[in-house]
């Protein structure tokens, strides 16, 4: 395992220098590795930096005429409202780039009017004088019926072949002109920017001996042969955090439940899990049931809209490196602001000053001065003191101490507000679920956010600090495809729907012939998206190939009911989409080992004394070194252990056990525990 | 805690966690309302605000819901305590210091003159919480129903003369008793509702929303009277930190703590503001059924860290909708105030504990009964926050803020479906029509934006969505040419919007925003266009100029608007050239308007990129 820092003028280069340093560990030529390698997955920022920075190729655009703003409108929508000074985003194609031309496909899918060739031709004759360097074309209802959009697309693509038209409904056929366009011109933005950047990886790799195919993570938590994203680099939107798709099932999957699932309160099979990935700046929260992690077919980045799918990750910025400063009427407050990687916590001693979560931690003991990551980083206890005492201490009139406390408690209220968003906002209860604690600072608070929540069971997985790459590995490939269709479910279901889902498959196995490696067969999931009438939420349902209207409203039923608690019997349900999902697993994951024999309770390596939470307060902690713990080694809180990549802190009446796989699984029944409640 | 409100010690801890969960639980309030609601005003428009208040009705958060709804939660509670609580008259048994309010007791109102209500259709569901026996706090929603009765389907009647034409009126009402729905009450509801099935799922979204809150609270109260909150300080450190206080007592103290800390950053930021007094007014032309000449005046007085919002010599009452009581002015005048300021500025009923009101009795901003008012949530609040806006422009000029265009767009009613199926009954709002935004100096104005009182937050539907929706054909949405205010940063520009309703319909105007310009400039910058509005009748006859207010039945026909543009800010001629420039480029302002405001000296015809021509094809 390594991390070297990026290469922001060539990424490529980030990725090379990586392998390099593995094959230095290894004391192996990298030509050796990358032939003998079965996998390779890389995620990739390239795309959503550019989205955040602004980097996006010069795009013309073709619309209906009499729409050409609605990029520009964006649906009024505001992220928040009482924030009403901060202006929207640029947008991505300036009016004068954006032409309305004649034609009109009605909402039934009829043409009303054909679409004006010559406005298309004029259109493209100023884009082309212009200058642009892509072109993306969104007609209204185009989702329904596309001819409009397809011929206008082949007289673009003799100017800009290729990916460089984009075609909105090619790209995802569903109702809303707004969110269409956006990822139209998104896309259309990207292809001239992450095109090269994936060509010139593929190649260095392929000259260095890479065989086994570049895989790329998308969005959907799946991965692909890099020749796909080609067209489509929209869906490396989220590429990075979207690895939590792989990462929740594979822990799941390796790490035993605690005692007989068939036992009253022990965890499903699979578990319903809620992560919370804490690093530097932010936390990222995803939750995954019935063994997998929800896929939206919404994403907002940098405050642009994207009908792409997308793991459902919140992120909130609460991390080590968040910020604590007293407002001007004396209150604390901890975030949403961080410190960056530079300068960074101030005990990190580059420069920061601000108190920020990782220098409070050191004064409360939960992690120790010295060296840190592996010696990449030395923390400075002198000057976590001075930060935290005089930007929160001396202005509150509170010690080091009780500084320190108050917040690392205001930051577990955002984590635990973070994992209730992702939760309770969409109908899930947390106290029903595992809670996994990962990224550099999860251990820390795994415990007492856990306890709040009411959790039964901690996970802390084994390398915790690199989580989400590892969880790359687990991804399987994978390939969405959304539609809209609207009507009422008794009119839609029967053969009309499966008729309909039928050509949507069709659809998905082609592209999955053309995209996947050959070898590969895909499994097919189908669903169908219901609501109420009035509602703005689809559930999502599997359909299987037999079902009818009855049996899709009793799915939709069981479903709603434990999503809201309640039904509306007997009332009416319409249809809004329908959708593939196609799945392919490059290998057989290796088998999970058997339990490890208990080896008992290992000595401590030391002690350190720690602030374990309001009600337990200050103790004498034992501390392990992660290196020293074997499979089978059990801990009962209150106990820490320093490791590789993460500190983990035990409280009180927590039970400990070190699995197969070397990840941390904790039982958090065994009594109400010391930490209490955070706040 | 001091009476300054600076919080020192582990009371700065304890409170900004109280703060924190007290807002989160607000939000959760607002999760289940939007997602168990059956009406699209809750989904889709939020027209609904989840708030909780301490034990005597003091409002310590109001996270969730539209900012029109500020500061006015308060009042709705205070009605019930007046009533129900300690000392009030009672009904039945006085039971100590709870009054009769009972474990299990929900209460529901919506009288704006009788029972803190704003107005008829925003009715209040508040649920006491009990801890121990106690009352330790109340957890609300107030949520604007899509029927109640009266003169006109779906709640506004813009030909209403009296409350008495808009619909029930609800005095403090004891909807649930001890954990008991009162069946007789419910019906008699649905009775006088033209849509009793979305009546009866939206208040039973409405009462597990704050369910859901109370239970939150009391775990709330119940980890402060146990010291689990935030005591952070307790034990980890040599102890010379004041204590925050345990038990029951002490929870509720850190309850009402939160509303000093609020009072505290408001008062400090008002105290950087000079002393005097601003004045500013809006104008009516129209009472609803005619010509009319309203004025609406407010004198801003800053003394210190005290705002005093003065509404002396506004005209009387008038015979139409659009007057407002005390709670609906009151809480424009504190979205006014709350908007003006940074954006983090806590939002609880402390904040406003430094503001006084004064409004005469009788006039439109604090009318008497039978005067109706179901449209004071858009006007005249929209006049309100514009007067609030205009006084601490003056007074920090550095952070004014330009009008925003008042809406013009009329409702249409009828029957038929987007893809000709059937004959269903639809309610139509033209949002596709809304106004431009204000600029400030910080951004040009929101070309078309929701309206003021939610400050943009409210989602415009898709035309694709519009069109499967209801029966009509939409033809254009696009932004005008020169229709927003000439400024440094230039005002929203408004949008022209045509659509066939391919049905007969009944349409209901309420447009303040037609004709005179209702979105003015600020600091040098010039005022938005105003608004237009014409129906072309499908057969040919003649066209209908839309009045501001009334009620027009025609055969299927065309609706042409052009909305209100927002004001510009700052000087024209001070904007960047190049913005000029790519403006003239973009189409929204025309070369001639450059360069008469804007004094540009591009060349005539400048077309860079060929861009004009390309605004011809595309301006179709």
């Amino acid at each position: 395992m390594v991390k070297v820092p990026s290469v922001p003028s060539d990424p490529s280069q980030g990725v090379l220098a990586a392998l390099d340093r593995i094959a230095d560990q290894l004391e192996r030529p990298a030509a050796e590795l990358l032939g003998r390698c079965q996998r390779f997955v890389h995620g990739s920022t390239v795309a959503t930096n550019a989205v955040l920075e602004r980097r996006l190729a010069p795009v013309g655009l073709l619309t209906t005429a009499g729409f050409r703003d609605a990029l520009e409108i964006r649906r009024g929508i505001r992220a928040d409202q009482w924030d009403h000074r901060a202006p929207w985003p640029p947008v991505v194609v300036p009016r004068s780039r954006r032409f309305g031309v004649g034609g009109r496909i009605d909402v039934e899918g009829k043409e009303l009017e054909p679409l004006d060739e010559d406005e298309v031709g004029a259109a493209l004759d100023h884009l082309a004088a212009d200058g642009v360097q892509a072109v993306a074309i969104c007609f209204l209802h185009s989702y329904h019926n596309p001819t409009h959009e397809r011929r206008a697309a082949e007289l673009a693509r003799r100017r800009w072949p290729g990916p460089r038209t984009v075609a909105s409904a090619e790209l995802a056929p569903l109702v809303g002109e707004y969110e269409r366009t956006s990822t139209a011109v998104i896309n259309a933005g990207l292809v001239p920017v992450v095109g090269p950047y994936l060509d010139r990886l593929a190649s260095a790799l392929a000259e260095r001996g890479l065989r086994a195919p570049l895989l790329l993570l998308q969005s959907n938590g799946g991965t692909v042969p890099v020749e796909a994203l080609a067209a489509r680099p929209v869906h490396l939107a989220l590429s990075g955090p979207a690895a939590v798709g792989g990462a929740l099932p594979a822990v799941d999957r390796l790490v035993p439940p605690i005692g007989d699932r068939s036992q009253p309160g022990a965890p499903s099979s699979p578990r319903r899990m809620v992560s919370m990935e804490i690093g530097g700046t932010s936390c990222d929260v995803a939750v995954a049931v019935d063994g997998s992690v929800p896929v939206l077919d919404r994403l907002e980045l940098g405050g642009h809209h994207l009908t792409v799918a997308s793991v459902d990750v919140h992120s909130v910025g609460a991390g080590g490196g968040t910020v604590a400063v007293i407002d001007d009427a004396g209150l604390l407050r901890v975030g949403p602001r961080g410190a960056g990687s530079v300068p960074g916590p101030a005990c990190y001693g580059r420069g920061g000053a601000e108190a920020t979560a990782t220098d409070a931690q050191l004064l409360l003991g939960r992690l120790a001065p010295g060296p840190a990551a592996g010696g990449a980083i030395e923390l400075d206890l002198d000057l976590a003191r001075r930060a935290v005492v005089d930007g929160v201490g001396t202005p509150l009139g509170l010690d080091e101490a009780a500084a320190a406390a108050g917040i690392i408690t205001v930051l577990e209220t955002h984590l635990r507000q973070a994992v209730e968003t992702i939760t309770i906002e969409r109908g899930r209860d947390p106290a029903a679920m595992t809670l996994v604690a990962a990224g550099g600072a999860g251990g820390l608070h795994g415990s007492t956010v856990a306890r709040a929540l009411g959790c039964r069971e901690l996970i802390v997985p084994a390398r915790a600090g690199v989580f989400c790459a590892t969880g790359m590995l687990d991804a399987d490939l994978r390939r969405d495809r959304t539609r809209s269709l609207l009507g009422d479910l008794g009119e839609q279901a029967g053969p009309g729907l499966a008729a309909a889902v039928d050509a949507e498959e069709e659809a998905v196995r082609q592209l999955v012939r053309r995209e996947w490696p050959a070898d590969i067969e895909p499994a097919i999931a189908r669903y169908v998206e219901l609501r109420y009438p009035g509602q703005l939420w689809s559930v999502r349902i599997p359909l299987a190939i037999d079902d009818d209207a009855a049996s899709l409203r009793a799915a939709f039923e069981r479903e709603y009911e434990g999503l809201y608690g309640h039904i509306q019997p007997d009332g009416r349900l319409e249809v809004t989409g329908i959708g593939v999902v196609a799945t392919g697993r490059l290998a057989e994951p290796p088998p999970v080992p058997p339990p490890p024999a208990p080896l008992g309770r290992p000595e401590p390596d030391g002690r350190r004394r720690c602030w374990l939470g309001p009600v337990a307060g200050w103790a004498e902690v034992p501390v392990n070194r992660g290196a020293g713990l074997r499979p089978g080694h059990q801990l009962d809180g209150p106990y820490l252990i320093d490791d590789e990549t993460t500190t983990v802190l035990g409280l009180p009446g927590d039970r400990l056990a070190v699995t197969a796989t070397g990840a941390y699984l904790v039982d958090l029944t065994s009594d109400t525990g010391g930490g209490g409640r955070p706040a | 805690m001091s009476a300054s409100g600076t919080q020192r010690g582990a009371e700065a801890v304890r409170i900004a966690v109280v703060q924190a969960r007290l807002d989160h639980l607000c939000r959760r309030m607002g999760w289940v309302m939007t997602r168990t609601a059956r009406s699209p005003i809750f989904s889709q428009s939020h027209d609904f605000s989840c708030f909780a208040t301490d034990r005597n009705g003091v409002l310590v958060s109001t996270a969730d819901g539209i900012p029109i709804h500020t500061g006015g939660g308060g009042f709705a509670v205070r009605a019930i305590l007046d009533r129900y609580g300690p000392g009030g008259p009672g009904v039945g048994t006085a039971d100590g210091a709870s009054g009769v309010i009972a474990d299990g007791d929900v209460f529901l109102l919506n009288d704006p003159y009788t029972a803190g209500g704003n107005h008829l259709p925003d009715w209040v569901i508040a649920r006491p919480v009990l801890v121990d026996g106690r009352l330790v706090a109340f957890c609300c929603n107030r949520a604007h129903q899509s029927d109640i009765g009266g003169g006109a389907a779906g709640t506004y009647n813009p030909v209403a003369t009296e409350i008495y034409h808009e619909g029930l009126r609800l005095p403090v009402l004891r909807l649930v008793e001890e954990g008991r729905l009162r069946e007789d009450l419910w019906e008699l509801l649905l009775l006088n509702s033209r849509t009793p099935e979305l009546l009866d799922g939206d208040l039973r979204a409405m009462l597990g929303s704050t369910a859901i809150g109370a239970g939150q609270v009391a775990d709330l109260v119940t980890d402060l009277a146990a010291g689990a909150v935030g005591g952070a300080a307790e034990g980890a450190g040599d102890g010379r930190q004041d204590d925050p206080g345990g038990g029951l007592d002490g929870a509720l103290a850190a309850l009402e703590a939160v509303c000093d800390h609020a009072e505290a950053r408001f008062r400090a930021r008002i105290a950087e503001l000079p002393d005097g007094t601003w004045e500013a007014s809006e104008h009516w032309d129209d009472d609803c059924f005619g010509p009319a000449d309203v004025t609406i005046r407010m004198a801003l007085t800053i003394a210190g860290d005290e705002v005093t919002v003065d509404f002396a010599g506004t005209d009387p009452q008038v015979r139409g909708f659009k007057n407002s009581g005390w709670v609906n002015t009151w809480s424009a005048v504190s979205m006014g105030l709350a908007s003006y300021f940074e954006p983090d500025l806590p939002r609880n009923e402390g904040t406003f504990r430094g503001v006084t009101m004064r409004a005469p009795e009788g006039s439109v901003v604090n009318a008497v009964p039978p005067a109706p008012m179901t449209m004071n949530t858009v006007i005249p609040a929209h006049e309100i926050v514009h007067l609030v806006w205009r006084c601490l422009s003056q007074a920090e000029p550095e952070r004014s803020l330009a009008g925003w265009g008042k809406n013009i767009f009329p409702v249409t009613a009828g029957r038929g479906t987007g893809d000709g199926s059937g004959e269903k009954p639809f309610v139509m709002y033209h949002w596709s029509a809304a106004a431009g935004g204000g600029a400030t100096g910080d951004r040009d104005g929101f070309n078309q934006i929701g309206h003021l009182i939610a400050l943009g937050g409210l989602t415009l539907a898709d035309v694709e969505t519009a069109e499967q929706s209801y029966p009509v054909h939409v033809r254009r949405q696009e932004f005008r040419a020169d229709g927003g205010g000439a400024g440094r940063f230039r005002g929203g520009t408004g949008i022209e919007y045509e659509v066939d309703v391919n049905a007969p319909a009944r349409w209901s105007f309420r447009g303040e925003g037609i004709g005179r310009p209702t979105g003015w400039g600020i600091d040098g910058g010039g005022d938005g266009a105003g608004g237009e509005l014409v129906l072309r009748p499908h057969d040919g006859g003649p066209e209908i100029v839309a009045p501001k207010y009334g009620l027009v039945e025609t055969g299927p026909a065309r609706l042409l608007a052009r909305s209100p543009g927002g004001g510009g800010w700052g000087d024209p001629r001070d904007r960047p050239r190049e913005l000029v420039a790519r403006d003239v480029r973009d189409g929204v302002v025309s070369v001639e308007q450059a360069r008469s405001q804007y004094g540009w000296d591009g060349p005539p015809g400048d077309d860079p990129a060929g861009a004009d021509s390309g605004g011809e094809v595309a301006g179709r």
